[in-house]
């Protein structure tokens, strides 16, 4: 479902993230390179099992979240086929040194969702996925200390209350990283989820911790 | 960029974005903004890997499906070369935008509707040209001449206002190059350029604009115009 554009100036207020982090039973020893190992073979190898093993972890998970967008299963089932379908014949294209497995089929997902609700409009000069979201990566950008300076400030009693807020994924990642002080990657292997995601959570509570403070933004 | 941008898309709108279930007009602006700001180009990174691994985290019940078709269908198809793969380069058309003998490179997430922009529209320092593009919204790109205001105006609707060029000062501040604005429709302004430089916008409009004062409320018929 399309959500209009609920656009404020202050839109501070936390949108409440539906959380599905649980630590998945059964799921734990998942380690968080196999989805890359296994997209690298099907890429050159075309190594159908491998390709099997990522279609069954991500094809229901794709659907819930198709289900969630479309609310109807037929087109969230149209959503996963374009989705894994893409998945097998650009493989070649990930590139495990960029990113994860994970990050690469969801943009792919939500790529094949926006564009099949704006085929309905059968408008071939229309917005398109590929106008809106770069195939690629922006260059470098010049080294960020604020995490780093950020860092000192943390937890003071100001910071507290609006650490609450924080969704919860983000809040466990801070505290584990900055109560228990544990490293990046103990974080990592703990939850069972990437290092990258691990410092994309962390920058992310930084930046709405910041926010909460300063309101920065629209 | 010599100057850092001041006015960002808020982290919901950011994460809207993300996801994608922002309206695609307003997801556009969003883009642009993006394409002009590193910080929010690392946010939106960061927001996007948080989501992926969400989703692949997610605790779905086990065989609610048989998949086992449509894993054969697919792995009967030819995978395609990395040349093949990537889509057809979008950034064959980087032309400038001509207006008013000036020329202004936009950013990449519009320079394939921009090549396709509708006439420029004139009036006095002011143009505009409409993009194929968006339903819900109006799209254009907003011409501003050196040292012109548009006049004091309220909006029916929602107004984004991405500077691509120049620079705008209005009651609440000054606005440069990749800077976001977002006036609902509670916010009245006054919007100018400087003396010494024009100004290149991005415009998206839920409603037309209303103008407040005197003799320009004669603009009201012509609201479309801006629209």
């Amino acid at each position: 479902m399309l959500k209009s554009a609920s656009v404020t100036r202050h839109d501070r207020v936390p949108r409440p993230i539906t959380d599905t982090c649980e630590p998945m039973t059964g799921q734990q020893s998942t380690t968080t390179s196999q989805w890359e190992e296994a997209l690298t073979f099907v890429a050159l190898q075309r190594d159908k099992s491998a390709y099997a093993e990522l279609f069954s972890h991500f094809a229901p998970r794709l659907k819930a979240f198709g289900m969630k967008m479309f609310g109807n299963e037929q087109q969230a089932l149209e959503m996963v086929q374009d989705t894994m379908l893409n998945v097998w014949k650009k493989a070649a294209l990930f590139d495990a040194t960029r990113g994860c497995a994970s990050t690469w089929i969801f943009t792919i997902a939500r790529n094949v969702r926006f564009d099949m609700l704006r085929k309905k409009q059968s408008r071939k000069d229309d917005i398109s996925a590929d106008d809106l979201w770069l195939n690629g990566e922006y260059p470098e950008p010049q080294a960020d200390d604020d995490a780093a300076c950020w860092d000192n400030q943390l937890l003071t009693e100001k910071l507290a209350p609006h650490f609450e807020r924080l969704p919860p994924a983000q809040r466990e990642v801070m505290e584990k990283v900055y109560l228990q002080e544990k490293s990046h990657q103990e974080v990592s292997d703990e939850l069972g989820i990437p290092l990258g995601t691990v410092k994309s959570r962390i920058r992310l509570a930084l930046d709405r911790l910041r926010e909460a403070l300063d309101g920065a933004r629209n | 960029m010599a100057h850092a941008i001041k006015f960002h898309p808020g982290m919901a709108l950011l994460e809207q974005f993300a996801e994608g279930s922002l309206t695609a007009d307003v997801a556009l602006a969003v883009a642009a903004h993006i394409d002009l700001c590193p910080h929010c180009q690392q946010l939106n990174q960061d927001i996007t890997n948080d989501l992926a691994c969400q989703l692949a985290q997610q605790n779905v019940k086990k065989h609610s499906n048989d998949w086992t078709s449509m894993i054969d269908a697919i792995v009967d198809q030819p995978q395609l070369s990395k040349a093949a793969a990537i889509e057809p380069a979008t950034s064959a058309a980087t032309q400038p935008v001509v207006v008013n003998q000036r020329e202004f490179v936009v950013p990449r997430a519009l320079q394939r509707l921009a090549a396709n922009h509708s006439k420029w529209l004139q009036l006095g320092g002011i143009a505009t040209a409409k993009l194929p593009a968006g339903k819900e919204h109006h799209v254009s790109l907003l011409y501003i001449g050196k040292n012109t205001e548009v006049p004091q105006h309220t909006h029916l609707g929602l107004e984004m206002t991405l500077v691509l060029s120049g620079k705008i000062v209005d009651e609440n501040g000054e606005y440069c190059a990749g800077d976001l604005l977002i006036n609902s429709p509670d916010d009245t302004h006054t919007p100018r350029t400087m003396a010494d430089e024009d100004c290149l916008c991005l415009s998206v409009l839920s409603a037309p604009l209303q103008f407040k004062k005197g003799l320009t409320r004669l603009l009201n018929p012509l609201q479309q115009f801006f629209y």
